[in-house]
């Protein structure tokens, strides 16, 4: 979680735990190299020459020759290409050479301060330009991180600012635990943990949601950090999420959600759908004894719903004779309906089908034979009466 | 007699439920053996004989649930038919009945009553008549009824009401508490004008049947009758009406006389 980021003599060098691979950052210095004689004699030269101007010839220049500009054994300039003369002063650097004011920052194009440059990728930066470009930067007072660098919670700290959030206890040594996308020391994640239990944390502003929640694409937040979708009021807990927008509750109740046709309240569990409108599955029931369907077959009548029994008790197709509804085939005469088995002449109890002949009398089925024994008079009652609504 | 011993034979072996004995001239019946011992009978059929009375014992038959006794010489009945328990349907049509037993009512679930083409009229009928509630028919034409009694309303099954040519005069307002009635037949009698309380029930409608031909109605209800029967309907539900009616009941003008000819009904012969 942490790396070291040391400066020191030599290599930056960076220890790390991360992923991340390490740039390799070579530090260069001028006066770091003073341990080796051929570059101190250079570096006298080299203030030889601004102090009093008599130049040296170093050992590098021992094959230059008198001829003024030509290049000496080979060697030019790492930056301009161009070769020394004779007497110039020529800075030497890891096997490379320079003119001395060539010698300077790859950013600036000023000279090294003090003489400490640091190279990155074959490029020599004065200390400022490579802190710019290459040294992190601290999350907390977002000053240059020379030195250790801790490396957590995505960002990158020095060590005095990587600080408990809540009582400000160093991290960098005693390790930080994240909590709520904060970094705590361990007594405060204790603290905490022991305070949030069976309350949610918000995922907004990460803080111990006190009292109602609600949940918004599967985390909890507190509700004042939403407005309704609809209404643009500041939501409360009694939001609901719908296709992921968040409405206060008068505006999802008045969108899409189904109303039931008996109470006028929201259907929000089960709903059946039946007659052209939704229903609590308790509230869709017969019209006539007002008990609940709950799935079994129902029938429908201009606009209403019937069970089964009251169905056919209203609305015909109850056997004259039974009773009962009729099952099966179905015997239509005189206003009244029959089993095919149950029609019967009125007067004997005979069956007949579709085929028998039979006469009406008071809107009842009475076959031929049972006709011929009507009284005489009766007939002619019958036939009289039968005469006059047909003239009608 | 023997006549019909094959028959009954066959019916007892085969454990038949239903006994048909139509147009066999039977008389009494004891006429056929053993008859009222045939406990399993549900349906009996006596139609086109000479039956003048019943034996007691047809209660026995504790399962009959249709009894068809229709076109005999019936002139009174047992009192004790009413107990039969599971009896639904009785035809005693064209008999000679000027009176219904003491305590007819008490059928448990009668629900066909057909009775026409009797001589029955409203004070033959027992008091607890219309304790009839499972009554889903009652068929009353041809009798003698020159008034119906109030608690004809008690009947709140009904479906089908009867009436056609006997001698009503009047019809009681409770019959505006029918509400399951969708058939009312009441063509030739003596009737003028109908109770408002009738505007209750909806007998015009496509399964519902009004038959009222042949009364001698109130100009105003005449001139409803020309145009249709809905038309009577809608007028009796008028304001206008039931002042006219008001004042119509006030009045106690006489009733009708009687035009229906009965004297050559076959019922009226003893």
């Amino acid at each position: 979680m942490s790396s070291n980021y040391r400066h020191g003599e030599g290599e930056w060098s960076m220890y790390s735990s991360h992923t991340v691979s390490p740039p390799i950052i070579r530090l260069g210095s001028v006066s770091a190299q003073r341990n080796n004689p051929l570059l101190q004699r250079r570096l006298q030269q080299h203030n030889g020459l601004e102090a009093g101007g008599h130049p040296m010839v170093t050992p590098e220049t021992d094959q230059q020759t008198d001829s003024g500009n030509m290049v000496l054994g080979g060697n030019a300039c790492a930056r301009c290409g161009q070769g020394f003369r004779k007497d110039e002063e020529m800075v030497n650097s890891s096997g490379q050479v320079w003119h001395v004011h060539c010698f300077v920052c790859a950013q600036c194009f000023q000279t090294f301060p003090e003489g400490i440059f640091y190279e990155f990728d074959g490029r020599k930066y004065c200390e400022h330009d490579f802190n710019v470009l290459f040294a992190p930067c601290c999350n907390k007072c977002g000053e240059f991180i020379i030195g250790r660098v801790i490396k957590a919670m995505h960002a990158s700290w020095h060590p005095n600012c990587f600080l408990c959030e809540l009582c400000t206890a160093p991290l960098a040594e005693s390790g930080f635990i994240k909590n709520a996308g904060r970094a705590l020391c361990h007594e405060c994640n204790a603290k905490e943990k022991a305070r949030g239990i069976n309350k949610y944390i918000c995922h907004k502003c990460h803080s111990l949601i006190e009292e109602g929640h609600i949940k918004y694409r599967g985390e909890p937040y507190h509700p004042y950090h939403f407005n309704c979708t609809s209404c643009g009021v500041e939501l409360t807990v009694e939001a609901r999420e719908k296709t992921g927008e968040l409405y206060c509750l008068r505006c999802h109740d008045k969108m899409g959600i189904p109303i039931c046709g008996a109470c006028r309240r929201p259907v929000e569990d089960r709903v059946v759908h039946a007659l052209g409108k939704a229903w609590h599955p308790e509230h869709f029931v017969c019209s006539k004894c007002e008990k609940p369907f709950l799935g079994s077959r129902h029938y429908e009548k201009r606009g209403l719903a019937y069970c089964e029994t009251h169905y056919h008790q209203l609305f015909g197709n109850i056997c004259y004779v039974c009773n009962s509804i009729i099952v099966g085939d179905v015997f239509s005469a005189l206003n009244k309906s029959w089993c095919v088995d149950h029609f019967t002449c009125s007067c004997c109890d005979r069956k007949m089908n579709q085929k028998t002949k039979f006469f009406e009398v008071d809107l009842k089925p009475v076959c031929k034979g049972c006709y011929e024994r009507f009284p005489g008079e009766l007939k002619k009652r019958l036939k009289k009466a039968y005469d006059q609504t047909q003239k009608k | 007699m023997s006549k019909f011993k094959k028959y009954l034979d066959d019916l007892i072996e085969h454990k038949g439920t239903e006994m048909e004995l139509i147009e066999k001239g039977i008389v009494n019946l004891t006429d056929v053996p053993n008859i009222l011992t045939l406990r399993q009978l549900t349906r009996i059929t006596l139609s086109h004989n000479k039956l003048s009375v019943l034996p007691a014992g047809i209660a026995d038959l504790v399962n009959l649930e249709i009894l068809t006794l229709f076109n005999n010489h019936l002139q009174e009945l047992p009192i004790t038919m009413s107990s039969l328990p599971k009896l639904r349907i009785l035809n005693l049509g064209v008999n000679r009945l000027s009176s219904l037993p003491r305590g007819f009512g008490a059928f448990p679930v009668l629900e066909v009553l057909d009775l026409t083409y009797n001589n029955l009229d409203e004070k033959s009928l027992p008091a607890n008549f219309f304790c009839l509630e499972t009554l889903r028919g009652l068929f009353l034409s041809d009798n003698d009824f020159q008034g119906l009694p109030p608690e004809i309303g008690k009947l709140k099954n009904l479906q089908i009401l009867v009436l056609r040519e006997n001698d009503l005069i009047s019809l009681p307002k409770e019959i505006g508490n029918l509400t399951r009635l969708r058939e009312l037949h009441i063509q030739g009698n003596r009737l003028t004008v109908l109770p408002p309380e009738l505007g209750n029930l909806d007998l015009v409608g496509t399964k519902q049947v009004f038959k009222g031909e042949n009364n001698p109605w109130v100009p105003p209800i005449a001139d409803q009758f020309q145009i249709g029967a809905s038309h009577v309907f809608d007028y009796i539900r008028s304001d206008t009406y039931k002042y006219l009616y008001g004042r119509h009941v006030a009045a106690g003008s006489p009733p009708p006389p009687i035009t229906n000819d009965k004297s050559k009904k076959i019922s009226r012969k003893v």
